[in-house]
């Protein structure tokens, strides 16, 4: 592979994780504008735990993680009871007040002779552990798909207990998921703790594929684009936000006649796509039958 | 076997239940009468952990139910099949039947077990098993909500009219099921506007007006159609 | 004392335009129980054909109101057709999703023709400064208020005097209901984008000529703060997105102010989740009535 399809497939399986975020909660029947904060957050706090506390790639991975589910969770816990829109704009008000804050935090240490960590507007550089560790973009690519097989295997363990379903059910009709007896709040919150969790992956992995961050990069366009992912690609299943994204960037980069003209010819595409397939291209009905006819 | 004491509960500022008592007496159907707006859904709600009661007490078995979340209400047994929002209808039938299932902690194991009696029970729905749920006719869909009910295990069954909408003759068969159920020993509380009907299955009866029990009793122990056509009378709908 | 209040006279007149914003919302919701995410983008499409004929045609503060006008109604027109008509009633995600693919598609249509980075649009010159006391108003801040009471009377009187407005407010209230009664619910949901796209595009307007400038990200913008005003407000109520419009803009004001740009996001965005959490009926209160309550929930 050459490195110009080395990073157009690192960035698709990049914003993949942000688009399976989205989707997990969409499933849970919420509609989240703000997931781009958890890859925010976990971008600068994988960040500073590699390039200012010295800490290995895989902790600084590990604690981005942790930070994305309990903010994640934290989050959720008052506005859970927020339903529809206006949840959509809590998520939405979060995630900008995320973002204001960044522009704002600096957080500089001397390594090496340089002031190194977040500063502000101006950025988080130098974030240089996985180049240091002379991890070509190749190997790098690897743990990428890696992490994002390790997400989808989630997934589908979920799938395969009664994990999604829940999700589902309480997302379609919460009131007779309770008659159900199932705890609405508690799977709501167990949701977003985990779309948290798997958006702030992605962010530590952007971050150290990037070196260079700034807030800026985690604005509301970042997170709706997330979200029309899952819906394009379609809500039956966790590869559907996957498709969205490769058709987004692998398709039009690949096709470079539409340079240029990307969002012209991608927005039409996906209007098409709706009219046809409200709920995506993968969606329920197809995923059954997709299902019965792997079991024949 | 379920006795509920005084409960009052409101939406905002309108009062809904005015202090309600009840008893839901063990291995048997009672049955709760009332007009259009009567409070009779608000009770259900409330029973199942939706709707908060503001005072009161409902104790199962001589335990509290009050203030318990309505999945902790279904684990101690109470299981609703509602009014209206039946099933989940972007599902499968078999798999609105599984989700019944999802509260029981203890004995998980058995869902195959009783989804095939489920199934025996009702052919119609065993035909339509990998259908979505959304496909079903009104009186498949109520079916399918017993079912799903029946797959908790329910210690009490709480039915919320459940002939609303449909056909004369579907609601005859409905009855019929319920009458079964209530053969088969399980405890059921049935609320309906179709006196004459529920009345012939009933071993218990309550009477709810604007938010009051006004009357209690069994079938045939007093001349209750006056007082039915009493509590009714212009409130309520052509059947 | 004297700068809090020159804020908050500030802040209403900003708001009052945030205010149109979020009535345009409101309209499209009420009637759709879906969100349109193209609104601003629609209104940017019509702000850029005035800036096009003020700076080719040299034209007049009329005519290129106009523009704006047909430009955000006609692009509004297609979003209709494509994101709301064209989608299954009950695929209310459906028509977000491509509602934003719109979005995406007008902004970089809009960019392919206007390349830089910002253009020039015309302001209310010669209007001289009012003073009030030790308070100043700016003239277009005046313009832009008495425009927003005078679209909102207009508006009310629409709603409630003429079958159109009957319409329309069965239409949000219940749609099965509406259609059986015999309204014909296909246009008067049209008519309705419509006329949101004019009361958004007189919002448009009315902001680009008091910055003088104007830039793509307008539309984003415009979707922005006509959502955040409309939710805060209270969903669906036309007296709420007023409320919410205006205190937006006096929070906003003062925060900027006191706290400059970046605490003014910081502040307004902090503010905007608590009140989110704590009244999560919005400002106009009142209970939100069934069916208007379970979209949007649902959405
Ligand atoms: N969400 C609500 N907000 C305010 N009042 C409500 C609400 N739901 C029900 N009510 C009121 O509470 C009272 C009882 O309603 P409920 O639905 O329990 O009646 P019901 O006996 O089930 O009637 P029906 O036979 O028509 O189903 C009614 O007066 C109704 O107007
Ligand atoms: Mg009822």
């Amino acid at each position: 592979m050459d490195g110009y399809t080395i990073s157009v497939l690192s960035n698709i399986g990049l914003f993949a994780f942000l688009a399976i975020s989205a989707w997990i909660l969409l499933i849970a029947g919420e509609i989240s504008f703000g997931q781009q904060a958890y890859f925010a957050i976990g971008a600068y706090s994988g960040g500073i735990a590699t390039a200012v506390w010295q800490w290995p790639f895989a902790a600084g991975v590990v604690i981005a993680v942790a930070l994305g589910a309990a903010v994640g969770a934290l989050v959720a816990w008052p506005t859970m009871r927020l339903s529809g829109l206006h949840y959509a704009i809590a998520t939405l008000a979060f995630a900008e007040l995320t973002r204001a804050s960044l522009n704002v935090f600096t957080y500089r240490r001397d390594i090496e002779g340089f002031a190194t960590g977040p500063d502000g507007a101006n950025g988080f550089g130098d974030i240089r552990w996985v180049y240091e560790a002379g991890i070509e973009p190749g190997a790098y690519l690897a743990i990428i798909a890696g992490c994002l097989g390790a997400v989808i295997g989630l997934v589908a363990l979920m799938s395969y207990g009664r994990g999604m379903a829940r999700l589902r059910i309480v997302g379609e009709d919460p009131i007779l998921a309770a008659m159900q007896g199932l705890s609405v709040t508690r799977t709501k919150i167990a949701a977003a703790s985990l779309a948290g969790g798997i958006a702030a992956l992605g962010g530590a992995l952007y971050a150290h594929l990037a070196t260079y961050i700034e807030p800026a990069q985690f604005s509301v366009m970042t997170g709706v684009h997330a979200l029309a992912y899952g819906l394009i690609g379609g809500l039956g299943t966790v590869l559907g936000p996957i498709l969205g994204v490769l058709i987004d960037i692998g398709l039009l980069e690949s096709l470079r006649v539409f340079a240029g003209y990307r969002m012209i010819v991608f927005g039409g595409l996906v209007v098409l796509v709706l009219i046809v397939r409200p709920r995506g291209l993968l969606d329920e009905p197809t995923m059954r039958r997709v299902q019965a006819w792997l079991r024949r | 076997m379920l006795e509920i004491r005084d409960i009052k509960t409101t939406y905002g500022k309108i009062a809904a239940l005015k202090g309600v008592s009840l008893d839901i007496r063990e291995g048997g159907l009672t049955c709760l009468l009332g007009p259009n707006g009567a409070g009779k859904t608000t009770l259900i709600w409330t029973i199942s952990g939706i709707l908060k009661a503001q005072s009161g007490s409902m104790k199962l078995a001589g335990e509290e139910l009050a203030g318990l979340k309505p999945h902790q209400i279904v684990e101690k047994g109470v299981v609703t099949v509602p009014e209206n929002r039946l099933v989940f209808p972007e599902m499968t039938v078999k798999d609105n039947l599984i989700v019944g299932a999802f509260s029981r902690r203890k004995a998980k194991g058995g869902v195959e077990e009783d989804l095939e009696s489920v199934l025996d029970r009702f052919p119609r729905l065993r035909e339509r098993a990998n259908q979505e749920a959304g496909t079903l006719s009104g009186g498949e869909q109520q079916m399918l909500a017993v079912g799903r009910a029946l797959m908790a295990r329910p210690k009490i069954l709480l039915m919320d009219e459940p002939s609303t909408g449909l056909a004369p003759i579907i609601v005859e068969e409905i009855f019929e099921i319920i009458g079964k159920l209530r053969d088969e020993g399980r405890t059921i509380f049935l609320v309906e506007q179709n006196a004459n009907l529920a009345l012939d299955y009933a071993d218990h009866f309550y009477l709810l007006e604007q938010g009051h029990v006004t009357f209690g009793g069994q079938p045939g122990e007093v001349d209750h159609d006056e007082l039915i056509a009493r509590a009714y009378l212009g409130a309520r709908k052509a059947s | 004392m004297i700068d809090f209040v020159q804020n908050t006279l500030d802040g209403l007149a900003i708001g009052s335009a945030y205010g149109l914003l979020a009535l345009g919302f409101t309209l499209i919701f009420g009637v759709m129980r879906r969100l349109n995410m193209a609104f601003g983008p629609s209104i940017l499409v019509g702000i850029f054909a005035g800036a096009w004929l003020h700076s080719h045609w040299s034209a007049g503060m009329i005519p290129v109101f106009l523009a704006t006008l047909a430009g955000a109604v006609i692009a509004s027109a297609y979003v209709e057709r494509l994101s709301f008509a064209a989608i299954r009633g009950d695929a209310a995600l459906a028509s977000m999703a491509s509602s934003f693919a719109l979005w995406m598609q007008l902004e970089e249509a809009v960019a392919r023709v206007f390349p830089q980075r910002t253009y020039a649009f015309p302001t209310f010159e010669g209007l001289p400064m009012l003073e009030l006391g030790p308070l100043f108003l700016r003239p277009e801040y005046l313009v832009m208020f008495l425009t927003a009471a005078a679209l909102v009377a207009g508006l009310q009187v629409i709603l409630t005097r003429t079958l159109f407005g009957l319409h329309l407010r069965t239409l949000s209230d219940n749609r099965e209901a509406a259609r059986v009664s015999g309204v014909n619910v296909a246009q008067v949901a049209l008519l309705t984008f419509l006329l949101a796209a004019a009361i958004g595009g007189v919002a448009g307007f009315l902001i680009a000529a008091t910055d003088g400038q104007i830039s793509t990200k307008l539309g984003m913008w415009a979707t922005m703060k006509g959502l955040i005003a409309m939710v805060i407000g209270g969903l669906g109520s036309m007296r709420g997105a007023l409320i919410g419009g205006l205190a937006l803009g006096v929070v906003e004001a003062q925060a900027q102010w006191y706290l400059g740009a970046s605490g003014r996001e910081i502040t307004t965005f902090a503010l905007l989740f608590v009140a989110l959490i704590l009244l999560p009926v919005g400002l106009a209160g009142g209970a939100e009535t069934g069916a208007r309550a379970e979209a949007g929930r649902r959405l």
